[in-house]
């Protein structure tokens, strides 16, 4: 033997000091709860002096109530799920915090002497930034209700096909209203309910409720799923009735597509089933099925409904002058580009290290409080600043995956993943599409767009992560060595 | 389950490699061609949010400013980020021929020339532009300062100006070293009427001026020809005395009057007067401005050698620019011994600017050697340091230094001597002792020579030790004695400071 393994240890613990308690790490995400706040805070600050040369009024309350609302938030983690990951509340209060700041400052646009452009977005009501706020308290509430009543997200199993019904309902129900009803104005999608001035966009809880219904009936059909089946050229291939599940979910999302004009939702809700169920079996041949299924269904869509094929024109041709200017319509034989340079034009005048907040004109971009918003960081903060809230989000989805690898649970497990893939995979959509990196389809920039229903469901999102993580990091019971022969299992 | 997490991960850390690349590509790599991308209402709105360099004419008489960018109005001083800011021109037509205008829709002259270093984009601007970003301190255009002597410039002004309304163009150079000292035209226009920022008013303003018949636009000064009459003998002469065929200003020639050509047609001498005794010594021949006499001496040059020493004095040369593009001025090859005639006294086909006037002067003031006229003298950062600086250079040598010799001599005699074409306008009577060397011309003009000629006056001065040479020509304006050559002098005087 070495010599090395001849010495006493000096790392071992003496053996009076009983077993270390794991720390909770609530110091650390109110830490980093504190940078966050000080970050916006100093981003709503610079707006102010980039628009006209003053802090914002109401700086201090603005900060304060911010301030408050976040910590309600981290005093509720520490009461309801003190071993959840310290991470999560912390980003999520970054980029809510950011998104306010950019509704603030595009609610600004133009308000000050501007030249050309004059005059407040149209399409952006004077009470914008109030409202958001107003969201903002709404998502960090869902976020605690979500933290209270789900102790654990076991629970929610129970309601795996009642929870499911509730999503395709929810998703539903705009395709059955009328148009005025629920067409988002200039986009063609028909998303929303809009009541008295108010609307909601279902979708994005639908979304909730489908996942937990996939976790559900995964996690009790994934046996039958991975293990019957032929093998057919080195896959293995699944029975054909098992097949059943996969073909509704890829019919729901086309249905959709085709109903709702939505086409980012649509991607988004197969690829997170085929996520899921790839989760659930670990069966190459189910990717691979989702896969082909979902690029046979777009190039279907592309030759059968104009606005998706327009999407790849758009895609492909966006600096033609034609298809700038384009009028839309029934007669036209262009597309309209326009948003999606003016979205890129906004980038390249950003360039690397951006205009400075306040000092950019992003505004000239239709529509960019809403799906064209990265845009507006990339034109203020350059990419030096959109390279960093991409790491955000890239950092958030990696504590989702890291809680879904280490919870037990296996529903647990697949809620977790799921769901961090889909907000992976709606930020590629979104930001991917305003890029020019694939075809442009409309979703929200999850925390950032302007928008309730995003920002709340988004929170809940958020909270039902922190629940995994809790059950992940939380220790198991100190067995008691006196008892003799009774020891603790944990349950998994 | 782990195994297909883990490799979910690896699809989605390969998702944001894929963005980060993007968005790296997009606003790393494309910026500049985005911005010429049609549509771009960015840039197009960026170029009036931030201050715009300063055209300062530095070349003597103190540094004047002549077009700047201030803060337009209602737009509040304090509003850091928006401030709109536009250009504007302190001395309105004054300078109009050299800074152009810079527009919503463009720009011209300077303001178009030297575009890069006023909007701050050009590449040595870079580090500074970087450096005020860090600080906080808003962008800036860089300073370009011109070689254009706010007194000379002032003086031309006004000389065309006080002119009756004819159309004439004129041009002051440093023979030494070709700066340009000042260069004006008539009619002009506004510049400050073209800084709008509202492009209807724009497209009004500029439809009114591009149809008004006078041509305001038109930088006659490097953009129009004239045929240059009488001055041209100065290239007549030179390439007589250096091609050896004449031994110098004392050489005798004929000079009859008139003079049978070829063709058969006759040329006669101004007013058809005698040239001295019918053979006078060249230098009388000069300063009497005989028509005849130099015929002679262009059909015993020849008409490519002409050419050939027209050519080295700068003519024929489309690519000259100051950096504005100058119109060539033309000597035609001609081998036809009567037009040969015709185009040794500068008729014919004959056409020059006032800039290739100056030119001529120059060559001969600065012992034969021709330097390249230029408007630029250096660029300044907003910081004050130099960015760039015109260094002198040479755009060729006319005629050898002992030829210039000569035909200084033959051009102070046309003021200095009581018989010399230009003695009372340019002469004794009118600028006491200082010496101005010149040389008139006075061009027929209009096909069937109904119009009224057109007026031409060469010079430099001080004879001595040129310090200046300007080339002036008025359009319709008679005699190049009595029309152009007091706009020249006024010149002189206001830039040596001989007379307030």
């Amino acid at each position: 033997m070495t010599a090395i393994s001849d010495r006493p240890s000096a790392a071992r613990p003496p053996a009076d000091a009983g077993v270390a308690m794991p720390r909770n790490r609530r110091q650390t995400e109110l830490l980093m709860l504190a940078f966050a706040i000080v970050v916006v805070l100093f981003a709503y600050a610079s707006t102010g002096l980039g628009l006209n040369g003053k802090v914002p009024a109401g700086l201090a309350e603005y900060g304060l109530a911010f301030a408050v609302l976040m910590l309600v938030a981290h005093f509720a983690v520490r009461k309801f799920a003190p071993w959840a990951d310290p991470l999560l509340l912390p980003l999520a209060a970054l980029l809510n915090g950011l998104g306010i700041v950019m509704i603030y400052r595009l609610q600004q646009a133009g308000r000050n002497g501007n030249a050309g452009n004059g005059g407040p977005i149209q399409t952006l009501s004077s009470s914008a930034t109030a409202v958001q706020v107003m969201y903002s308290a709404i998502g960090v509430a869902a976020f605690i209700a979500v933290l209270v009543f789900i102790r654990e997200v076991r629970v929610l199993q129970r309601y795996t096909y009642t929870l499911g019904a509730l999503g395709l309902i929810l998703i539903a129900i705009p395709a059955l209203l009328p148009d005025s009803m629920s067409e988002v104005a200039g986009t063609g999608a028909k998303i929303q309910i809009s009541l008295g001035g108010f609307s909601i966009q279902p979708e994005q809880f639908g979304e909730l409720g489908l996942a937990v219904f996939f976790a559900g009936y995964l996690v009790a059909k994934r046996d039958v799923l991975s293990l019957a089946g032929r093998r057919f050229l080195g896959i293995d291939l699944p029975r054909g009735r098992d097949l059943g599940p996969v073909l509704i979910a890829w019919g729901a999302s086309l249905l959709v597509l085709v109903f709702e004009s939505d086409i980012g939702t649509s991607a988004l809700f197969f690829g997170l089933f085929v996520a899921m169920i790839y989760i659930a079996t670990q069966r190459t041949s189910w990717l691979l099925i989702g896969i082909l299924l979902f690029v046979f269904g777009a190039l279907l869509a592309a030759k059968l409904f104009s606005h998706v094929g327009a999407r790849f024109t758009e895609w492909l041709h966006p600096f033609t002058v034609a298809n700038i200017n384009c009028v839309p319509g029934p007669a036209a034989h262009c597309v309209s580009s326009y948003q999606l340079v003016q979205g890129l034009y906004g980038l390249g005048a950003g360039g690397i290290l951006g205009s400075g907040l306040g000092h950019g004109q992003p505004y000239i971009t239709p529509l960019v409080q809403s799906d064209f918003i990265m845009t507006a960081f990339g034109e203020e903060l350059g990419l030096t600043g959109l390279m960093a809230m991409l790491l955000i989000f890239g950092l958030m989805v990696q504590r989702g995956l890291r809680a879904a690898l280490a919870v037990r649970d296996p529903f647990a497990k697949l809620l977790a993943g799921g769901l961090s893939f889909a907000l992976a995979l709606q930020i590629f959509i979104i930001v991917g599409g305003v890029t020019r990196l694939i075809p442009l389809t409309g979703i929200t920039t999850p925390f950032l767009s302007q928008g309730g229903s995003s920002l709340i469901a988004i929170w809940a999102m958020v909270a039902l992560l922190m629940r995994v993580s809790d059950a992940a990091r939380r220790p198991a019971p100190q067995p008691i060595q006196d008892e003799g022969m009774t020891q603790v299992v944990r349950a998994g | 389950m782990n195994r297909a997490l883990s490799r979910l991960s690896l699809a989605v850390l390969i998702m944001f490699a894929l963005l980060l690349i993007n968005v790296n590509y997009v606003q790393g790599f494309e910026p500049s061609s985005l911005a010429t991308k049609p549509g771009n209402a960015r840039v197009f709105e960026q170029q009036f949010h931030y201050q715009r360099g300063s055209i300062i004419a530095a070349g003597g008489g103190g540094n004047v400013t002549i077009a700047e960018s201030r803060p337009a109005q209602g737009s509040s001083s304090n509003n850091t980020g928006n401030t709109t800011y536009s250009r504007s021109y302190p001395y309105g037509s004054v300078y109009a021929p050299i800074t152009g205008f810079d527009s919503v829709y463009g720009s011209t002259g300077i303001e178009q020339a030297y575009n890069k270093y006023l909007s701050g984009t050009a590449s040595n601007l870079a580090v500074h532009n970087l450096v005020s970003l860090l600080t906080g301190k808003p962008k800036q255009g860089a300073n370009v300062l011109l070689t254009v002597s706010a007194k000379a410039q002032q003086a031309a002004y006004q000389g065309l100006q006080n002119d009756g309304g004819h159309q004439a163009g004129v041009v002051a150079l440093d023979p030494t070293t070709g700066a340009i000292l000042a260069m004006a035209s008539t009619p002009t226009f506004n510049p400050n009427k073209f800084t709008t920022l509202n492009g209807t008013k724009f497209d009004q303003i500029d439809k009114a001026y591009l149809s008004d018949p006078a041509q305001p636009l038109l930088n006659r000064a490097i953009n129009e020809t004239y045929p240059p009459g009488s001055s041209f003998k100065v290239i007549t002469g030179s390439a007589g005395f250096s091609t050896g065929k004449y031994a110098g200003p004392t050489a005798t020639i004929a000079a009859p009057q008139p003079l049978t050509l070829p063709n058969g047609n006759q040329l006669n001498n101004d007013g058809g007067e005698q040239c001295g005794d019918g053979h006078p010594p060249i230098l009388e021949a000069f300063y009497l401005s005989c028509n005849t006499a130099f015929a002679n001496i262009g059909m015993k040059v020849g008409g490519p050698t002409l050419q050939q020493y027209a050519t080295k004095f700068g003519w024929n040369d489309s690519t000259l620019t100051i950096p504005m593009q100058v119109s060539a001025s033309v000597v035609p090859r001609v081998t036809d011994k009567s037009f040969t005639a015709l185009s040794s006294i500068g008729q014919f086909d004959d056409q020059a600017t006032p800039l290739q006037e100056a030119m001529d002067a120059a060559a001969i003031a600065n012992h034969g050697t021709l330097m390249r006229p230029y408007l630029l003298q250096s660029v300044q950062a907003p910081d004050l340091t130099t960015l760039a600086k015109t260094q002198p250079s040479v755009l060729s040598q006319a005629v050898s230094s002992q030829v210039a010799g000569d035909m200084q001599q033959m051009m102070i005699a046309v003021t200095q001597n009581p018989a010399g074409t230009a003695y009372q306008t340019a002469g004794p009577p009118t600028v006491g002792t200082l010496v101005i060397a010149g040389k008139t011309g006075t061009a027929e003009n209009g096909l069937t020579n109904t119009a009224t000629d057109d007026a031409v006056f060469t010079c430099f001065a001080p004879a001595s030790d040129p310090k200046i040479a300007v080339g002036v020509i008025v359009k319709g304006g008679g005699f190049g004695a009595a029309a152009a050559a007091p706009i020249a002098v006024k010149i002189i005087e206001a830039y040596l400071g001989v007379k307030q």
